[in-house]
């Protein structure tokens, strides 16, 4: 790289660096990111409603007995006539259950004062589910049937773990694999479509204000072209890398905080392979997941992969942006010849949600070796563990590409940008690259 | 006399249309060099060959007695006619980039600027973003960049344009005394006042060819050089029938104080002596001087002449 490209790429980056807007989405981004994957986790922990108070009006007289009281709700039976509910507001709710409930289960009634609570319908119907089986049971004689039932009763959940050559203790799971593979091609669809249009948007606006002008009387079109590339990717880097030690640094120290000391113990289990499912207090799929994001080793090396896959692709889109934008006088003309580049970059993001349930197929090894979808599908399909030559392959694929659309990219940008007036048409941008 | 700058028949084509077409000149070694021409002649497309921007199709640029190379863009400080700055960087800073650009160091730089500041008197805008500042601001920002690192040739296309007389005059006389220190200037201009005051050559450029070239006196003698001006009193109407029977041309004008400003054009046939012979016998001379065509009239006259004999419409 030369001198002067050097200078190009420093004022590039530090002009967006510096930006307030810059700064603030990269510390709150991965924080609000945190926060959303860990949210169920720590809502397992936390119990956020008060339980009510729910006088029975019970009829048959089986139920109220049978009721347990939960985290949402206390059950009392009150004798009142069902007119004079309204008054008593020392209750939450009132539960009305019919004379003839055994013969007849629809006959329950909940009225609530406050807006009713999905969870606490289905608990209570759960409930009165319950009690009226056993009733009817009862009746039939035949009560020992319940203990016979909750004896076979069998709960499955499955610990999966990877054949690979290295670690072949860590657990892995389907699920995780998607939401991890899903993840990373959303991140890296916004990071190639919003970095590459930073490109042509800013390149388009040196064009208007005529600045471009007087920078060509000391650089040459194409090191300009390749100083803005390199320095819009070292703010996309930049931000990455940001995140990423900010993600690790939390995931590190600030969420086994969060965890009981008991679900910390049972997460140390499951990492060692010594966990036993039926024991643990929360599902296998929630240590799993709280696994994962424990694991700073597991996420280094996703984001690893990450960074050649969005620096790959990133210099692949924005040399095809800066294309655009130089051939263009105003955002609103590229719009039309923006759709080269969106198309792929949609065909790829939408295809890697397909891909993300059947990662081995065939569509996926294809689409993961064409540089235009290679980012975003191979992304998706890493965390499921591929083979390392099919990563490698399809990052040569994708970086030898880059130096062909980038050198077309040069001759459209260098005649582009001392055109003013009509939209280029497709035809017209590769006669320019024909100019000496 | 050496030459900074040869042009050797270069030619550029675009799709549809020739912007350049065997184009050749010569700049001189510390001469203020105009380039003429109408809108959309070639001029900018070949201000940006000499500036290695674009590479001609044919031919080659000669700089300073050697094949132009990229380097020697160092060597040239070019103010391009459409110009402006990045909005949101400081000035300072800004100057510093694009100084940084011609290859001058950081602190190199800002010691140069801030005497170029000092004597432009805008030293308080150094941190002042580029937004905040109006236009002819921003045109002595851009001036101060083209001229900071102190190159041999330097090249400004419509300086003036943008300038109020007195900030005009202030860039004018910084271009002529950065003359005297040794540089060559290119002047690419419409203003045909500025090129008589400070060309020594000229070249016209029209339609993509070079139609015109040559020292700026030595063009207006040879054009102009068999026209006389008289301002004469009383009535001229036997002089103008005289003239005719001779075979010459005369303009009259009538000016205010009831004289009459009349233009005569002398064949090689007829003598000086004999015409003044000729007005002293009709009317009272008051003044007589010889009419050196402007160089606007030369410009469109040989424009016209040109596009007329190439079948040109304009």
């Amino acid at each position: 790289m030369s001198n002067k490209t050097a200078i190009i790429v420093r004022r590039e980056y530090l002009e967006r660096v510096k930006k307030k807007s810059f700064i603030i989405t990269t510390i709150l981004m991965p924080v609000l990111m945190l926060v959303l994957m860990c949210l169920p986790a720590l809502l397992m922990n936390v119990n956020i409603s008060d339980a009510r108070n729910i006088g029975v009006i019970d009829n048959s007289g089986i139920i109220a007995g049978g009721l347990k009281d939960t985290d949402l709700a206390h059950y009392t039976r009150v004798d009142i006539e069902p007119d004079s509910m309204y008054s008593r507001d020392e209750y939450d709710g009132f539960l009305i259950i019919t004379r003839d409930i055994i013969e007849n289960p629809a006959g329950v009634t909940l009225y609530t004062r406050d807006a009713g609570s999905l969870e606490l319908e289905s608990s209570l119907s759960d409930n009165i589910a319950n009690i009226i089986e056993n009733e009817r049971l009862r009746q039939l004689d035949k009560a020992d049937v319940r203990d016979v039932l909750d004896s076979v009763r069998a709960d499955v959940s499955m610990t999966t773990f990877r054949l690979t050559d290295g670690d072949a203790s860590s657990g892995t799971s389907s699920a995780i694999s998607y939401a991890i593979g899903l993840i990373m091609s959303v991140l890296l669809y916004m990071f190639l479509l919003m970095y590459g249009q930073m490109v042509m948007t800013s390149i388009i606006e040196e064009k208007n204000n005529r600045v471009l002008e007087l920078v060509v009387t000391s650089v040459k079109p194409t090191q300009l072209m390749m100083g803005k590339i390199i320095g819009v990717g070292l703010v996309a880097v930049t931000q990455l890398a940001l995140w990423a030690v900010i993600m690790l640094t939390l995931s590190a120290s600030v969420i086994p905080l969060f965890f009981s000391p008991e679900i910390a113990a049972e997460i140390t289990a499951y990492n060692n392979g010594s966990l036993d499912p039926a024991t643990s207090s929360i599902s296998i799929e929630g240590i799993q997941a709280l696994s994962v994001i424990g694991n700073p080793l597991y996420i280094a090396g996703i984001l690893g992969y990450l960074l050649l896959f969005l620096v790959g692709g990133f210099l692949l889109y924005s040399a095809m942006y800066a294309a655009i934008g130089s051939s263009v006088d105003n955002i609103q003309d590229g719009s039309q010849l923006q759709s080269f580049v969106i198309i792929p970059l949609i065909v790829g993001f939408i295809v890697s949600t397909t891909i993300a349930a059947n990662p081995s197929s065939s569509l996926a090894t294809w689409l993961s070796m064409i540089p235009f979808t290679s980012p975003m599908i191979m992304m998706t399909r890493i965390p499921f563990g591929i083979p390392t030559w099919e990563i490698i392959l399809s990052l040569v694929i994708l970086y030898v590409s880059f130096v062909g659309v980038v050198w077309f990219a040069a001759k459209v940008y260098r005649v582009g940008i001392f055109m003013h007036g009509k939209k280029p048409t497709v035809k017209q941008l590769i006669q320019w690259a024909r100019y000496k | 006399m050496n030459n900074i700058l040869e042009v050797q028949n270069v030619s550029k084509h675009f799709t549809g249309h020739t912007a350049l077409d065997n184009v050749s000149l010569s700049v001189p070694q510390g001469s203020i060099y105009g380039l003429l021409g109408p809108n959309g002649a070639g001029k900018t497309t070949l201000i940006r060959i000499i500036n290695h921007i674009t590479a001609p199709d044919e031919g080659m640029v000669m700089f300073d007695g050697h094949r132009l190379v990229e380097a020697d863009v160092a060597s040239i400080g070019y103010l391009p006619e459409e110009r402006g700055l990045y909005k949101k960087m400081k000035v300072g800073e800004q100057a510093v980039f694009f100084a940084m650009l011609k290859g001058m160091s950081r602190r190199e730089a800002t010691v140069s600027l801030k005497e170029w500041f000092e004597k432009f008197e805008i030293l308080d805008w150094w941190n002042k973003k580029v937004e905040e500042l109006s236009k002819g601001m921003a045109q002595k920002i851009q001036f101060i960049v083209t001229v900071l690192h102190r190159p041999k040739l330097l090249i400004f296309d419509e300086p003036f344009s943008g300038f109020d007389p007195i900030n005009a005059n202030l860039l004018k006389e910084e271009i002529l005394s950065l003359h005297r220190d040794g540089a060559t200037v290119i002047f690419s201009t419409h203003n045909m006042a500025s090129v008589e005051a400070l060309c020594d050559e000229i070249t016209l450029i029209n339609n993509s060819h070079n139609i015109l070239t040559g020292n700026v006196n030595e063009i207006r003698n040879r054009i102009g050089g068999n026209r006389t001006a008289f301002v004469v009193g009383g009535d001229t109407a036997l002089l103008s029938q005289r003239l005719n029977e001779l075979g010459l041309s005369m303009t009259s004008e009538k000016l205010d104080n009831g004289d009459t400003r009349l233009l005569i054009k002398r064949g090689d046939a007829v003598s000086m002596r004999s015409i003044i012979d000729l007005v002293n016998s009709t009317a009272d001379i008051r003044m007589i001087e010889p009419a050196m065509p402007s160089m606007e009239e030369i410009f469109i006259e040989t424009v016209k002449t040109y596009n007329s004999t190439h079948n040109i419409n304009e």
